[in-house]
């Protein structure tokens, strides 16, 4: 009875878990493999730390490394930050509430090339911005934003793109809170700020974490805002990875794609961890 | 049934494996017609693949043979071509690969011969230091060089040499540009700059720590003038940035700007010449595969793609350098005196190395 019901469990399981494990784990365990040496294209195959070695003394990769965690936490930061206070302007439906709510949702529809060729566009040596501050009279003449060297352009295009998820996951969580719950804090004197940081930051805590972790992931793994918009004398992991790969050494990008997964796991489980601490008042 | 069915397919594969190897035996003659039979052949080529698609009607039209140009990157053609190599028939006709691609494997074991092509002279095994032998033949001719705008930079007084850039960049700062990745242009200019400011022999592929520590006046070099040029993201984008006039002086591929001026995104006032320092030329060559699904086919289109007419027909609509001794040259954008400055690309693994260290000590230092 015991076995049929464990076959059953497994069975059930099997089409979502199974195709999950299969997918992803066959992933990593070529990747981990091809960081060691195997399944080698174009050579021989026999295991070697070698790689991993020396990816580790290189600046290029350390300073990849540096770079997309920068990218993917204050990606994840801003884009949270922003999504909070509309979340609550739109928590008591409004007239035109939800056409400003599709409105901000909006970029989800827009893939994140396109999005990085029309921010070119806009801020390009002869684009509209430029012509746009000459004709002000602000600037005297054309200024080079491409390409910014602190990669603000990368920063405004992950803010743009994950804003609108961060705002669909904590629409949610703030508007599960009742009014009762409110009204009573506001009963007791608790203004807008302390109402914030003592009732609705611990109530959607669980929702800002998933929007910090999904956006961390994504960001710090970014590769299309990078290559086009992206600073010139930086790269991101998935950059360097796929000059690696470009390059046919498909070992050294391996060593670069698991470096990233493991940055992915460990950045988001610490970023959710300082996160909850943060929202629920145990680091002021 | 079952039995039958086997039967027949095990023959019909044999059949089609003893053709595949009977191709050197067959008179040319049987080869078209053979190819006629095939009917369809897939070239993988992984650049102006909607030019390609409307050069091939012509050969279309000759051969009745259609013709399919799929999707796909350099990388992911040639890595699909070595992934498949144990197939018994693959997915690839004819590869297209640059000749510093084809140079990293060995040709003999991957690609046919292609001694079954009439004989013709005028065809290009050899070029920018690779030797095709039987297995690989230059289709199409490129080369790096300077593209300008004269209305800024006069064409009596083009920068030749590393110190005419740097007096160019102190005179033009932030005028100058090229990419280190995402296209061969700029890393073309700044090898060819370390090779003369450094006096390196790119043409040797031996890593040593003194070799690669000798390149450091170049280094040297491109930081000193560090805040007088702009990198940018890759081939296209100093093109672009160049016709858009926020650059005066950029890196380039003579067939890629020329393509984008037939095609009206590029100003056609955008000038372009190889410098007296040298700068990298080469090309890329076509192969059949050892398990071509349409080997006859795929030799007939060979032959098309590299007789003078169609070279002719490349230079006139690409820009290309003709890669048949036999085809007119007369449309290319720089006079034939200027190539004698053509350099070959440095061999590897020293131009990797050479790479890494530009990244780390060059473009990692802005």
């Amino acid at each position: 009875m015991k076995l049929r019901r464990g076959l059953l469990i497994i069975g059930l399981l099997t089409p979502g878990l199974g195709l999950i494990l299969a997918l992803i784990g066959t992933v990593v365990y070529i990747a981990v493999s091809q960081s060691f040496g195997y399944y080698s294209l174009n050579g021989t195959n026999e295991f070697s730390t070698e790689f991993w070695s020396k990816m580790a003394g290189r600046k290029a990769f350390k300073r990849s490394i540096q770079y997309s965690i920068y990218i993917g936490v204050f990606s994840a930061i801003f884009s949270v930050a922003l999504a909070y206070p509309l979340a609550i302007w739109l928590r008591k439906p409004f007239a035109g509430s939800n056409f400003i709510g599709a409105v901000l949702k909006a970029p989800l529809l827009v893939h994140g090339l396109v999005a990085a060729f029309l921010f070119i566009n806009v801020i390009s040596y002869h684009g509209i911005l430029n012509q746009f501050m000459q004709w002000l009279g602000i600037w005297s003449e054309p200024r080079r934003l491409q390409n910014d060297p602190n990669a603000y352009g990368v920063l405004i295009l992950q803010t743009w793109k994950n804003m609108p998820f961060a705002l669909l996951l904590l629409t949610g969580a703030v508007q599960s809170i009742s009014d009762d719950v409110l009204d009573a804090a506001r009963d007791l004197g608790a203004g807008t700020w302390d109402r914030f940081r003592r009732i609705i930051a611990p109530l959607t805590v669980s929702g800002m974490q998933a929007a910090m972790v999904i956006i961390f992931i994504g960001a710090v793994a970014d590769f299309s805002f990078q290559v086009i918009a992206g600073p010139t004398n930086k790269q991101s992991l998935s950059q360097l990875m796929v000059s690696f790969k470009g390059r046919g050494d498909w070992h050294s990008a391996a060593v670069v794609g698991v470096s990233l997964m493991m940055i992915a796991l460990v950045g988001s489980a610490i970023l959710a961890v300082v996160a909850r601490m943060v929202m629920r008042g145990r680091i002021k | 049934m079952i039995k039958s069915l086997l039967a027949t397919t095990a023959l019909l594969a044999s059949a089609t494996m003893s053709f595949a190897g009977d191709l050197t035996s067959m008179s040319w003659d049987d080869i078209v017609a053979q190819a006629k039979e095939e009917g369809e052949v897939t070239w993988y080529v992984w650049y102006l693949r909607d030019d390609f698609r409307r050069a091939v009607q012509a050969f279309e039209e000759e051969y009745g043979i259609s013709v399919t140009i799929p999707e796909g990157t350099a990388a992911g053609n040639s890595e699909k071509m070595l992934a498949e190599r144990d197939r018994e028939t693959g997915d690839i006709d004819v590869l297209a690969w640059g000749t510093d691609g084809f140079a990293t494997v060995d040709l003999a074991p991957l690609f046919s011969s292609l001694s079954v092509l009439p004989e013709d002279d005028g065809r290009v095994v050899e070029l920018a230091g690779f030797d095709g032998g039987d297995h690989v033949v230059a289709f199409w001719g490129n080369q790096t060089g300077i593209a300008y705008d004269p209305a800024h930079v006069s064409a009596d007084n083009l920068p030749q040499t590393p110190d005419e850039f740097a007096a160019f960049w102190a005179e033009n700062p932030g005028k100058f540009g090229f990419n280190y990745e995402k296209g061969g242009s700029g890393p073309s200019f700044y090898q060819n700059t370390l090779r003369v400011v450094a006096d390196i022999d790119f043409s040797n592929g031996e890593v040593t720590d003194e070799r690669l520590a000798a390149i450091q006046p170049g280094i040297d070099f491109f930081n000193e003038h560090a805040e007088n040029y702009v990198v940018t993201a890759s081939n296209a984008d100093s093109i672009i940035r160049a016709s858009d006039g926020e650059l005066w002086m950029v890196p380039a591929w003579e067939d890629h700007l020329a393509g984008l001026q037939n095609r009206g995104e590029v100003r056609e006032e955008i000038k372009f010449y190889i410098p007296e320092m040298g700068m990298n030329g080469g090309g890329n060559g076509v192969a059949i595969p050892l398990n071509a699904p349409n080997p006859a086919a795929a030799a007939v289109f060979v032959n098309w793609l590299t007789s003078p007419e169609t070279q002719s027909m490349f230079n006139k609509d690409f820009g290309t350098a003709p890669m048949n001794t036999a085809a007119d040259d007369s449309f290319a954008l720089v006079p034939n005196e200027q190539r004698a400055f053509r350099q070959v690309w440095g061999a590897q693994p020293f131009r990797g190395e050479v790479e890494a260290s530009f990244i780390d000590n060059v473009i990692l230092e802005r």
